[in-house]
């Protein structure tokens, strides 16, 4: 048997000479991230005897296993990250989605909640606006981002409300979600495979907001205006133009469902 | 977390923590952040009540050529600081490569070492740094996976050569998965106890026992019920081999609990002891 080289190697049954870590890390990690891909070793450096070890490894039942294994847990974790959204769609629809999305190398992360939100972005632009199923998503997206705001949360000091050129913006934490039914039906919907009503003409509306209690409420129409207000950044004394109050305003800064711009 | 009393130290001696459960990621990128959540954070330390605790990270990925996560040393670091840990264990494996960009890739599966000069240079001095970092034991578990064929230095005599190079070449010691080895022996085909003959056993701090099941023709290492009986006569027939070991864990996965049930988990536990007392205590 033949020594090998200091920072190369060989398999058991044939001599790879110039193969190092970093090419067979690569070459493994992509032939299991890009499954669907005509070229998965693209931009690998193997030279021919390299390029036929990831071959053969590639049809051998070990790494089928291992590839099904990845896939499997890169759908499993998606699916967490948008559990109720996914739950009122057909299975056939569901599957698609999921499937799209491991397609495009998602699903890795170990963390769902990561991804989350980017899944549920996706599957948003995919959802019949307006529908039960967008406003499940845009509840479980507005949910995550208040929760990932709330962990270390604290309020803005207020004294820069005494300006009025002082510009505020929706807060990055904070979200508005409409509801065209009542949410305890939506949910029971969700975790019970049932058919969803007609939509309301009266939706539920709630903001979502790092500083809450409970991260949602069901705001009053001047918090409302306020939200609507700043669809883009605007001055406190554009504010009180509307004649929104500096109280409402002090309380919406306090909250996260506004921040200094 | 599992059913509150069996946090009892009648029960169990001292409790596996994996950081990563109580823990989010936050940002993408070289911004990317491993934070503690304080309320599980708070949870988990008054449910332990005061047992000795040792640390079973998942995503530190070691082997990682272009280098291992940060996110997750810098989280241990806090955690050291809010609970300190009796020791510390990681897989032998890495699950990330570098992207084209530079930007680092989860793989999605953890994945082995290929048993070489190189990959055990590399985890032998990563591990001496991490020694030093915490200041406790280092310990790496034996990983299972479904390759037969990874490319190989002769020197280094396949997977458990792996093991004896770096534990030779650096301060860290072993966290001996013997369900992993039961895996590799069941789908790879070998005899698992010829196997324990060949580990590096000096230098076995910690043994894990878990539960696995089948799936398109392969065992799994699926942690998701009872230990098999082969890796009971496992554990029984390396305890007196050894002289370091300070405990045996039986992993299972959180969402497993319930269908398994906590008498059940009760029984893994006593089944355990009563392997550990028969050898410890003579």
């Amino acid at each position: 048997m033949s020594c090998s080289t200091p920072g190369r190697f060989g398999t058991n049954t044939e001599r790879l000479e110039d193969m190092a870590l970093v090419e067979f890390q690569t070459g493994l990690g992509q032939l299991l991230r890009d499954q669907q891909s005509s070229d998965p070793l693209h931009g690998v450096k193997l030279d021919a005897n390299e390029k036929r070890y990831f071959e053969t490894l590639r049809e051998t039942a070990g790494f089928r296993f291992c590839a099904s294994i990845q896939r499997s847990w890169c759908i499993s974790r998606a699916a967490k990250g948008a559990y109720f959204t996914l739950s009122l769609l057909p299975h056939v629809k569901r599957d698609a989605l999921l499937n799209e999305w491991v397609d495009m190398g998602a699903g890795t992360q170990s963390f769902y909640d990561a991804e989350g939100e980017s899944f549920l972005s996706f599957i948003s632009e995919r959802l019949t606006d307006p529908s039960h199923e967008l406003s499940m998503c845009r509840f479980e997206q507005a949910t995550l981002r208040a929760n990932n705001g709330a962990t270390r949360y604290t309020a803005p000091d207020p004294a820069k409300l005494a300006s009025p050129d002082c510009v505020l913006r929706r807060g990055s934490y904070a979200g508005l979600v409409s509801f065209h039914v009542d949410l305890e039906l939506l949910m029971h919907a969700a975790q019970n495979h049932e058919p969803l009503p007609p939509l309301s003409d009266d939706p539920l509306v709630l903001i979502f907001s790092p500083g809450l209690p409970q991260l949602w409420y069901t705001p009053p129409p001047e918090d409302l205006e306020v939200w609507n207000a700043l669809e883009s950044p605007a001055s406190v004394k554009t504010l009180l133009s509307r004649n929104l109050t500096p109280e409402t305003i002090a309380t919406l800064l306090r909250q996260g469902t506004a921040e200094y711009a | 977390m599992l059913p509150a009393d069996l946090y009892r130290p009648d029960s169990v001696a001292f409790i596996e923590v994996t950081p990563e459960t109580i823990c989010r990621q936050q940002g993408t990128g070289k911004n990317t952040a491993i934070e503690i959540l304080p309320d599980l954070m708070e949870l988990a330390q008054r449910t332990c009540d005061g047992l000795p605790m040792v640390i079973h990270g998942v995503e530190l990925s070691i082997g990682s050529f272009h280098g291992w996560n940060d996110a997750y040393l810098k989280m241990l670091d806090s955690f050291q600081q809010e609970w300190p840990f009796v020791w510390h264990s990681e897989h032998l494996g890495f699950q990330t490569i570098s992207g084209n960009n530079g930007a680092t890739l989860p793989v999605g599966v953890p994945l082995p070492m290929p048993p070489t000069k190189e990959a055990a240079a590399l985890v032998a001095s990563r591990s001496d740094v991490i020694l030093e970092r915490y200041g406790v034991p280092f310990l790496l578990e034996n990983p299972a996976h479904y390759f037969s064929d990874l490319p190989t230095d002769p020197e280094i005599e396949g997977d458990i050569g792996l093991l004896h190079s770096i534990t030779q070449d650096s301060g860290c010691r072993l966290l001996f998965d013997l369900h992993n080895l039961y895996c590799n022996a069941v789908n790879l085909k070998f005899d698992p106890f010829q196997a324990v003959d060949r580990m590096p056993l000096e230098h076995v701090i910690e043994i894990h026992v878990a539960g696995g099941s089948w799936r398109d023709g392969f065992w799994m290492d699926a942690h998701d019920g009872r230990v098999p009986e082969r890796v009971w006569e496992m554990l029984d027939y390396v305890l007196p081999l050894v002289p370091n070991v300070r405990g045996v864990v039986f992993e299972l996965l959180e969402e497993h609990a319930a269908r398994l049930g906590a008498e059940a988990i009760a029984d893994e536990l006593q089944h355990a002891w009563k392997i550990w007392n028969k050898h410890r205590t003579a």
